[in-house]
């Protein structure tokens, strides 16, 4: 494949184990993360007590790295498009501007008529990056598939304060009555490109260049220490995910 | 001076707190201002006027005017009669010194009248010219009114910023502003209500009617209305307002606005209007009502409209003995005011109005008199009146900046005697007195209609809101039309010489300063305002915006609707610049290999929107390491862009003046890019991958504009074409140097022979686990592979790469000695060594364009032109014979006269000599040719070269 050498699924074994990071992953560290090696990626699981990042997420904020989480971008006719999105999803999917819609436990994201973020599932998207890789000549033939994992960064913003945190660095409109869970707002998060997944009630996936990792968590830091937030594990978030069957993070 | 328990006071008699005031020790109550806890303690005075450092008082009571700027624990522009006591908190006074009681600057009301009249420091200090910089230091010092903090961690607070979108916004939060909020929220809007005091509820808290006012207060949150209280409205900005609180500006857009902004109460203009003790009337009740406190122990009052008189009443009731009210109509509207005025035993003085206030240090009388057309009293009437308080309504000003920002006009109302904004622009409704819906009945009416309307006009409510929206028309139609004003004379004087009459209380501006600029020829008011200063101080020309217009128009004998306004501007209200700044974040990019550099202690600079390793702390000895050993150097910053798709190598040779559709696959040529114009604009390579996708690269700081340049053109052309832009997903290394085949090889299984991995070709394979697009080039003239990897292994395959180098002598290095390596090579740097004019041919790039490609391309036709002309100067290479490195940007010249000018300049270790590259005359862009450098006022002679200094053939690059 000529594009391999953008997707980290293409590391192999040697000596060393080839680690993935975060562009987080100095900053997460410094906050007191614990990591772990996981598919490849050092991930930040936990910061020390399971029980204040949950707290944090249920009653004030908690913000969770989740660059590791596969991204794919697909571009293509838009007709090719909503047709490869609505098997994947199993029902009829929007074109641009209809918000996103799940994929299993991942993300159908239009940014525009004729390009589409995947959001993998965050426990390991092995299966839906070859499901894809397996429907796009048939019903997109004349697609392109990018694998975006290490360009794009991502921070979940969750907890009753998540909106009033993401005010104070962005102006989309995520009010309740203008952004249902699934939709997504393509634009600037913290004055640089980017966009905002409403995926789950009072939870909000942030994604962005990943060069500005250490500028978005100071940002995302700074806004949410003022209202009692703290980082959190991706440990706390699959937890909650499966306490709550998934409902936490899909409509 | 204390009065008795107030019903509506917000002060908590049964407590106490301490703060300080220049060092004294003052008592207030929880709720006070600065201002009420000082003016109980009888201090009048509170600040040193501007210009003239004359004394002032309390004027407005609402945290609008400057007189009460002061510094409040080293925050320099805070108003005492907005600014809350705390326990503790430390005043002080600015603009004066020695002290506020004794300032020596008073010395140029006293005696520098002559020497400062309007625009001063163009007349009188411009002579003797070589004096002008004592002359500014000394202004410069004396100009201003307080002082920062020294120390930038002393005057560091923190600053919010909060982005707000709703349905509503309502600005004001007066009864009309309360009533629309309400309205709006209770039709199904999210309503958000701004009010810039520091609790909501206007003039009914003043008023008698707290209760009420508190009770919409609580409505209006019970309905949903988030309000913000303390929160002033800067602007309006196509519909972006922002608000700012505390330390929090709130960005609110809002699909409708509504404006209930009020009005602002007027000064008069008499002689001495400025002392201590003159006050709006408005403002000495609300001293009286909000805080307990009398303005004075005897009261004159200056009225044009019942109002005054209401207010007179009102000081009355709370315990303020008031001498009397000089009414300047012949008969109050209401005979029920008059009535009670004449039971309360005060005297109601009617057709008069204040010629002069007299005193030393304050107000300790106040002359009364009819006045003519001119504004001189007439023989006979005039009137004395001992008292320490003048409190003056001259009249209301609608506030109607934000409506003039959001587009509507200002007309001036023969009938009001005020300026009104005419018709509002789209989403923009107005309520209460700002639309001359002045009675709290009328305002509420309006404020319910403002509300209604909005909701309606966003889709929000059905018949029931139409229905309301009718009962509130009514309602307003029966509420009746404001009262009758009197138009207050340009200045009102006794007739007698002495005493400035002050028009604007901020700049030091005096009626007679507006009739010398009129004089001078700056007759329209937006000349006067910026000859004079009027209307530009701390209020925003809020009380002096009308009475500056009267002035000029009485100088220039024009009606005050042929004067006009000046043109409304934010803030509205004075903002610290911090407020503006917002946090202090830079969005800056950082390869993923970034921690690695700050391990290796490497020094780092901004390039572009990167944050770079500059160098490791020994530029040379790394560009030493490059030529010797290998070196390591980070270009993750390059700009990277997929381009795929059927019609990819098409689209390239369309953007290109050279040809890319017959790259083969993993082959890599060097592009350069070009403007309709022919002008270098970028440059890169351009990597075929497979037979439909291509990896481009670009400058680092040209990435974003050459990814807009191809999407744009994509968009126009419509070729089967898709864009990915990498540039964050991809992190690259570039291993230079005699020893890097030999250290990439220990990490690959790649054959990285020069036969296996020639010069200008790609291979994916993995490096140290890690997949890669490797690419043989050489900006840096040595062997050398560029590595494009996925970002997230930066710091892995960095690591591997140091560790595998070490036992040969790798080092890692930066752009300071990649910039050494490139120019020994004359590689050029766009945007450095060329700008907006440089055509590639006269860059030393002619083998670039391709003419005699069949397509057309970006640039072709200028192109062409450009290669039937000898160009006026050429990019060359040049040595300094005295080692002496010229500064980039020095200047080739020719007979003493510019000709050129020195790009890049390095002393190049390897060579032992000074290099660089540089514009010069055609005719000099020879080898050997001499040129001279003018370099910080010396000539230094340099010897040019058309070919790199360091393997001219390129046979190291190749090997």
């Amino acid at each position: 494949m000529s594009l391999a050498f953008l997707s980290t699924q293409g590391a192999v074994e040697g000596v060393v184990a080839p680690l993935a990071s975060s562009p987080m992953e100095r900053v997460a560290r410094a906050a007191g993360a614990q990591f772990v090696f996981r598919a490849g990626w050092n991930v930040a699981a936990s910061y020390g007590s399971a029980q204040r990042e949950r707290e944090a997420c249920a009653e004030a904020v908690g913000w969770v790295d989740l660059s590791h989480v596969g991204k794919l971008e697909v571009q293509g006719a838009p007709d090719q498009l909503v047709a490869l999105g609505s098997e994947l999803a199993g029902r009829e999917v929007a074109a641009a501007g209809g918000g996103a819609t799940p994929i299993g436990s991942g993300w159908w994201c239009p940014m525009a008529a004729t390009r589409v973020l995947v959001l993998l599932p965050p426990g390991g998207g092995d299966e839906l990056r070859e499901t894809i890789a397996e429907a796009l000549p048939r019903l997109a033939p004349s697609a392109s598939l990018v694998d975006l994992t290490s360009a794009l960064a991502s921070l979940v913003i969750v907890g009753p304060r998540a909106r009033e945190v993401i005010a104070r660095f962005c102006a989309l409109d995520l009010r309740p009555a203008a952004s249902q869970v699934g939709s997504f707002h393509p634009g600037s998060v913290a004055r640089t490109p980017g966009g905002i997944l409403h995926e789950g009630p009072d939870r909000f996936r942030l994604l962005f260049g990943s060069a500005l990792g250490e500028y978005l968590w100071t940002v995302v830091a700074d806004a949410a220490e003022q209202f009692g937030g703290r980082p959190v594990g991706d440990e706390v978030l699959m937890e909650i995910d499966r306490e709550t069957d998934g409902t936490s993070a899909h409509a | 001076m204390r009065l008795a328990q107030q019903p509506g006071e917000r002060i908590d008699r049964s407590r106490r707190i301490k703060f300080s005031f220049d060092g004294r020790s003052v008592e207030a109550h929880p709720g006070d201002t600065i201002a009420s806890a000082l003016l109980a303690g009888e201090q009048r005075v509170l600040s040193r006027s501007f210009k003239y450092h004359r004394p002032r008082g309390e004027l407005c009571f609402s945290g609008r005017c400057a007189h009460s700027m002061m510094d409040v624990d080293g925050w320099p522009g805070a108003r005492a009669c907005s600014e809350l006591v705390r326990e503790g908190l430390r005043v002080q006074h600015i603009n004066a010194w020695p002290s506020l009681r004794f300032d020596v600057m008073r010395a140029t009301d006293l005696f520098g009248g002559p020497f400062t009249p309007p625009g001063f420091y163009y007349k009188t200090f411009i002579r003797p010219r070589r004096l002008w910089p004592v002359y500014e230091k000394v202004l410069r010092n004396a100009a201003g009114l307080a002082r920062l903090r020294p120390a930038q961690d002393e005057r560091e607070w923190r600053t919010e910023y909060r982005r707000r979108h709703c349905d509503v916004l309502v600005i004001g939060g007066g009864v009309a502003g309360l009533q629309a909020a309400i309205a709006a929220a209770r039709s199904g809007a999210d309503v958000v209500l701004a009010d810039e005091d520091l609790e909501p509820g206007g003039r009914l808290l003043v008023e008698g009617a707290h209760e009420e006012a508190r009770d919409l207060v609580r409505t209006a949150r019970e309905a949903g209305v988030e309000v913000l209280e303390g929160a002033a409205a800067l602007g309006f900005f196509d519909g972006l307002v922002p608000v700012w609180q505390g330390s929090t500006l709130h960005q609110v857009r809002a699909a409708r606005h509504i404006a209930a902004t009020g009005t602002v109460e007027q000064s008069l203009v008499f002689p001495d209007n400025d002392l201590p003790g003159v006050m709006l009337s408005g403002g000495a009740r609300r001293a009286a009502a909000l805080y307990g406190v009398a303005p004075g122990a005897a009261v004159l009052v200056a009225a044009t409209s019942d109002s005054g008189l209401d207010d007179a009443l009102a000081l009355y009731r709370a315990g303020v003995r008031v001498v009397a009210v000089a009414d300047l109509r012949d008969a109050p509207d209401s005979a029920d005011l008059a009535q009670q005025l004449g039971a309360a035993g005060i005297e109601l003085i009617s057709g008069s109005t204040v010629v002069r206030a007299a005193g030393r240090g304050g107000v300790s009388e106040a002359v009364t008199a009819r006045v003519d057309e001119r504004g001189v009293a007439r023989s006979g009437t005039t009137k004395r009146h001992e008292c320490d308080v003048i409190a003056v309504g001259g009249g209301e000003v609608p506030a109607s900046s934000l409506l003039l920002q959001a587009g509507a006009h200002a007309t001036y109302d023969e009938r009001s005697g005020r300026f009104v904004a005419g018709e509002l622009p789209p989403s923009v409704h107005a309520a209460g007195s700002v639309v001359g819906h002045e009675s709290a009945a009328a305002a509420a009416a309006s404020g319910s209609v403002a509300g209604l309307e909005a909701a309606l006009a966003l889709g929000i409510g059905g018949s029931e809101v139409e229905q309301q929206l009718a009962e509130a028309r009514e309602r307003l139609v029966a509420a009746g039309g404001p009262g009758r004003v009197a138009v207050a004379p340009a200045l009102a004087t006794d007739g007698r010489r002495g005493g400035k009459a002050f028009v604007d209380l901020d700049e030091d501006v005096t009626a007679k300063d507006i009739a010398y600029a009129v004089d001078e020829g700056f007759s329209s008011i937006e000349l006067a305002k910026r000859y004079t200063t009027v209307t530009m101080g701390p209020s925003q020309g809020r009380f002096s915006q009308l009475p500056s217009a009267r002035l000029i128009a009485k100088a220039t004998g024009l009606s005050l609707g042929e004067i006009g306004m000046t043109t409304a501007r934010p803030p509205w209200v004075t903002v610290p610049l911090g407020a503006l700044a917002g946090r202090p974040f830079e969005p800056a990019k950082r390869s993923s290999i970034h921690g690695c550099h700050r391990d290796l202690g490497a020094t780092v600079r901004w390039a572009g929107d990167w944050r770079r390793a500059y160098d490791y702390g020994d530029p040379q000895g790394e560009a030493l390491a490059v030529q010797q050993t290998a070196g390591l150097i980070d270009v993750s910053t390059l700009g990277k862009l997929i381009v795929a798709g059927p019609d990819a190598g098409a689209f390239l040779d369309r953007l290109y003046p050279n040809r890319l559709s017959n790259l083969a696959p993993n082959r890599i040529r060097y592009g350069v890019l070009t403007s309709e114009a022919g002008r270098i604009t970028d440059d890169g390579t351009v990597c075929r991958l497979d037979e439909n996708s291509f990896l481009v690269t670009t400058t680092s700081s040209g990435a974003g504009a050459v990814e807009q340049w191809f999407s744009w053109w994509l968009a126009t052309w419509d070729m089967d074409v898709r864009l990915t832009d990498v540039t964050q997903g991809l992190a690259a290394v570039n291993l230079a140097g005699p020893k890097a085949r030999e250290i990439l090889s220990s990490l690959t299984d790649l054959d990285c022979s020069a036969e296996g991995f020639p010069y200008l070709h790609a291979r994916q394979g993995t490096v140290a686990g890690v997949p890669c697009l490797a690419m043989r080039i050489g900006f840096v003239g040595e062997v050398g592979y560029e590595l494009h990897f996925p970002a997230a292994y930066g710091e892995h395959l960095w690591g591997a790469i140091m560790e595998a180098g070490r036992e040969h002598g790798i080092r890692p290095f930066g752009m300071e000695p990649q910039r050494i390596l490139r120019l020994q090579k004359l590689h050029v740097i766009v945007g450095q060594d060329t700008d907006s004019e440089s055509l590639p041919a006269a860059a030393g790039m002619p083998w670039i364009v391709k003419l005699d490609k069949e397509e057309d391309f970006i640039g072709r036709w200028a192109l062409e032109l450009a290669a039937d002309r000898v160009p006026e100067s050429k990019l060359v290479g040049f040595t300094t014979a005295n080692g002496h490195v010229p500064t980039e940007g020095a200047v080739i010249v020719r007979d003493g006269v510019a000709a050129g000018q020195v790009t890049s300049s390095r002393y190049a270790p390897k060579l032992d000599r000074v290099i660089g590259m540089a514009w010069v005359p055609t005719d000099l862009a020879v080898d050997d040719a001499q040129v001279q450098i003018s370099d910080a006022g010396r000539i230094l002679e340099a010897r040019v070269t058309t070919r790199p200094f360091y393997d001219p053939e390129g046979e190291v690059l190749r090997s």
